[in-house]
C-alpha cells in the first residue's frame, strides 16, 4: 500500500471553499491538469455512488466513483474505477478544516493505492506531486 | 447545557517541533500564559496514559486533569478534567496536530465538549475558547519563537564560524580520545579529528559532559565485545545539538540532550549519534548531572524491573560509593528500603551514609561481611543484593540472601566466567539475574520513562549525583583513578574545560 498525503492552508473560510469542492463534477473548473469532466448517467454530482468521467490534459481518461460526501465534516472520498495502468485500489480523501484563528481553512488531500513495487516511486510522484499538489497549489492561488 | 468548543490555528513551525512540546502533558506551565504551575501526580511522565496533572492557574485556582490517550503517530492526545473549581462538567478535550506539507507548518485543532449550568454557559464557553485555547495558541507561538532564538551569550569567533559551517552540513574539527591498542590507561591519547555531517537519522552534538562507565575501561582493556582498536571508548554523553539529519524528527539545533547507546565513541568534543538514543533535557538538570543517565537508569530498572522492590525490603549494594551505587542508594532510600552497602574505606563509608545508605560496611574480608549482614538483618538475610565483583564473593552474596532473595550480578569487571550451582539457589528459592542495562532499554518509551523519573528526582533533589570531573585530555587519569578505586560517585569528562 502506497500512501500520499499533502496539505496546505487556503485563505478563505471553509464554507466558501467547500461550496466549490463539494461539486464532484467541478474538478475541471479549478484543477489545471483536468480539462473535461462529466457525471455518468446524468446522476446529481453530490449523489454517493455517482461516477465522474474526466479527461486529463494529456488526453488520458479517468473514471472515479464518489464513495462519501459529508457537508458536516467537509469530506469527500472517492475511488478510481478506471485509471492509469499499474495503479489499483486507489482511494482518495479530501477534507477541509476551518482555521478559527484568521478566517482561513486547512485542506488535506490524501490517497492510498496499490501498485507494482518498482512503480511505487514514480506513481507516488505522479499522484502526490502531479495530481494532488498541483491541485492544492491551484486552489491556493484561487483563494489567494 | 452541552457545549462544544473548537478552536484551530496554524503554527509557523514543523509539526515535530510543535508536537515535541504538546506531547508532554505536563508542559503547559512552560508555554501557557494562564498556567502558573503544573506537575504530574505520582511522578508519572508527561506522556503516560492515565497520568494526572495538577494545574494551578495564575489566578490561584487548581485543576486536576487526566491524560486519556496519547498517540505520537497521529499527533493526538485526549484528556478530561477530574477536579475543577469551575462548573465544567464531563469536560473532555482533544488536541490534534496535522502537518501543512507545502509550507512545513502545523495545523493545530483543540476541541472540547462539556456541560455547564445554563446561566454560566456563555461565560464558560468564552473562558475555554478564548482564555484557554486562543491564549494557548499565542503562548505556544511565543514559546517556540523564544526557543528558536535563545538569548545566547556571545560566542568566541571560532565557535561562531564552526556553527555557521555546521549549518551547511560540513565537516567540523574536533578532538577525540582514542586507544591505539588494548592496554592500561596510558594507551588513551587525545588527537585531532574531523566529524562529518550527521547521517539521515543522526544528530551531531557538541558535548559538554561525557560519562565514564566501567564498560569504557573494559573497552580500553580489550575485553569488551564489539570494540575495535584503534577506537574511541565511551557510551554516554550530554551536549548541545549542532545539526540534525534529514529524517530526524523532534530534535533541533540548540537542544540540550543526553544519550546512551551501545556504539562506543563518546570520548570526543563533537560526535554524531543516533537521534533515537537522544533524550531532551529538562531545565534544572545540569549537564554534569544528566551525564549520570545510564547509571541512574540502571538504578531505576534494578529497583523497578529486576527486583520489583517493595518498600520496607532490605537491599545490599556492593560498592555503594561507586557511580551506580551512590545513585541506587539514594533511589532505594526514597522508596523506603533499608539500604546496606559495602565500601573499602571509612571515608567512602561516610560518603555512602550521605547517599542514604543506612549501614555502610567497610569490608576487609568476606567472612566478616556475611556475619555483619546477618547481624544487621537479625539473621534473616537481605532481600536484594547488587553484586559487582563477578565470581569473587558471589557465594557470600547468595549465603546472605533471605528466602526468595534476589541477587543481581552487574558490571562484571574482569569478564571472567562465573560458576553457579543451581542447587544452591534451589535450597531457598533464590534468584540470580544478570541484567544488562541496554537489553531492558530497547523500548524507547520505557527508556524515556526511566529517564524522566531520574531527571525528576534530580530536579527535586531526591537524588543528588556526586561527580568528579576531568578535562577530556585527562581521560587516562580518570581511568587510572577509577582502577585504583579512589573515586567516589560518578566520573565525568568535560571537553569544555
Amino acid at each position: 500500500m502506497v500512501k500520499v498525503y499533502q496539505s496546505t492552508v487556503l485563505n478563505a473560510p471553509a464554507e466558501r471553499v467547500w461550496r466549490d469542492l463539494r461539486d464532484f463534477n467541478g474538478l475541471a473548473s479549478w484543477h489545471p491538469l483536468i480539462v473535461l469532466s462529466r457525471i455518468e448517467k446524468d446522476h446529481p454530482a453530490d449523489k454517493v455512488g455517482c461516477v465522474r468521467n474526466f479527461q486529463l490534459k494529456d488526453g488520458s481518461r479517468i473514471r472515479e466513483q464518489l464513495l462519501s460526501l459529508s457537508d458536516f465534516d467537509y469530506t469527500c472520498t472517492s475511488a478510481i474505477l478506471d485509471g492509469p495502468p499499474d495503479l489499483s485500489d486507489h482511494v482518495a480523501i479530501l477534507r477541509l478544516f476551518p482555521v478559527t484563528e484568521g478566517n482561513r481553512c486547512f485542506i488535506e488531500w490524501s490517497a492510498e493505492f496499490e501498485c507494482p513495487p518498482q512503480k511505487a516511486a514514480e506513481l507516488t510522484e505522479t499522484v502526490g506531486e502531479g495530481m494532488i499538489q498541483t491541485g492544492l497549489t491551484a486552489l491556493k492561488k484561487r483563494y489567494g | 447545557m452541552r457545549i462544544t468548543v473548537i478552536q484551530s490555528t496554524i503554527i509557523d513551525a514543523p509539526i515535530e517541533r510543535v508536537w515535541a512540546v504538546l506531547r508532554d502533558f505536563n508542559s503547559h506551565d512552560q508555554w501557557h500564559p494562564a498556567v502558573a504551575g503544573s506537575r504530574m501526580e505520582n511522578d508519572f511522565a508527561g506522556d503516560v496514559v492515565g497520568g494526572v496533572r495538577r494545574f494551578s492557574l495564575s489566578d490561584g485556582s487548581d485543576f486536576r486533569e487526566q491524560l486519556l490517550s496519547h498517540n505520537d503517530r497521529e499527533y493526538t492526545l485526549n484528556y478530561c478534567i477530574l477536579d475543577s473549581p469551575l462548573p465544567l462538567y464531563d469536560y473532555m478535550a482533544t488536541i490534534r496536530l496535522k502537518p501543512v506539507t507545502d509550507t512545513n507548518q502545523t495545523f493545530w485543532i483543540w476541541r472540547s465538549q462539556f456541560r455547564a449550568p445554563n446561566d454560566r454557559a456563555t461565560e464558560l464557553e468564552n473562558l475555554v475558547s478564548r482564555q484557554i485555547y486562543e491564549a494557548g495558541f499565542r503562548g505556544l507561538r511565543t514559546f517556540l519563537a523564544d526557543q528558536a532564538a535563545p538569548a545566547r551569550q556571545p560566542v568566541p569567533d571560532m565557535e561562531a564560524t564552526s556553527l555557521a559551517a555546521a549549518a551547511g552540513g560540513e565537516h567540523l574539527p574536533s578532538r577525540a580520545v582514542a586507544a591505539a591498542t588494548a592496554g592500561g590507561p596510558e594507551v588513551l591519547a587525545l588527537s585531532d579529528v574531523t566529524i562529518p555531517a550527521p547521517g539521515p537519522q543522526q544528530v551531531r552534538i557538541r558535548q559538554t559532559a561525557i560519562a565514564v562507565n566501567y564498560l569504557d575501561l573494559k573497552q580500553r582493556r580489550g575485553i569488551a565485545a564489539g570494540f575495535e582498536f584503534p577506537g574511541t571508548p565511551g557510551m554516554e554523553g550530554v551536549g548541545e545539538i549542532i545539526d540534525v539529519g534529514q529524517q530526524v524528527n523532534g530534535l533541533f539545533p540548540g537542544d540540550r540532550v543526553a544519550y546512551m547507546n551501545r556504539t562506543p565513541g563518546a570520548y570526543a568534543e563533537i560526535r554524531c549519534i543516533d537521534a533515537d538514543a537522544c533524550l531532551p533535557l529538562p531545565d534544572g538538570v545540569s549537564d554534569n548531572d544528566a551525564s549520570t543517565l545510564l547509571k541512574g537508569v540502571t538504578a531505576a530498572l534494578l529497583l523497578s524491573r529486576v527486583f520489583r522492590a517493595a518498600p520496607g525490603a532490605t537491599i545490599m549494594i556492593q560498592t555503594v560509593s561507586g557511580g551506580v551505587g551512590h545513585l541506587l542508594s539514594q533511589w532505594a532510600k526514597s522508596m523506603d528500603l533499608t539500604v546496606m552497602g559495602t565500601v573499602s574505606t571509612a571515608e567512602k563509608a561516610r560518603f555512602g551514609r550521605d547517599c542514604g545508605c543506612d549501614y555502610p560496611i567497610v569490608v576487609a574480608e568476606d567472612s566478616r561481611l556475611a556475619a555483619d549482614v546477618m547481624r544487621i538483618t537479625n539473621g534473616r538475610g537481605v532481600d536484594y543484593w547488587v553484586h559487582t565483583s563477578g565470581a569473587r564473593g558471589l557465594d557470600t552474596a547468595l549465603a546472605c540472601l533471605s528466602r526468595c532473595g534476589h541477587c543481581a550480578v552487574i558490571g562484571d569487571r574482569d569478564g571472567q566466567s562465573i560458576p553457579l550451582d543451581l542447587n544452591v539457589l534451589k535450597q531457598r528459592s533464590l534468584t540470580v539475574s544478570t541484567p544488562i542495562c541496554f537489553d531492558y532499554l530497547a523500548d524507547r518509551t520505557y527508556r524515556q520513562r526511566l529517564a524522566h523519573q531520574l531527571f525528576t528526582k534530580i530536579q527535586n533533589r531526591t537524588i543528588i549525583p556526586a561527580i568528579e570531573s576531568f578535562p577530556l585530555s585527562q581521560a587516562a587519569e580518570a581511568h587510572q583513578r577509577i582502577e585504583s578505586r579512589r573515586t567516589m560517585g560518578a566520573v565525568v569528562l568535560t571537553p569544555g574545560s
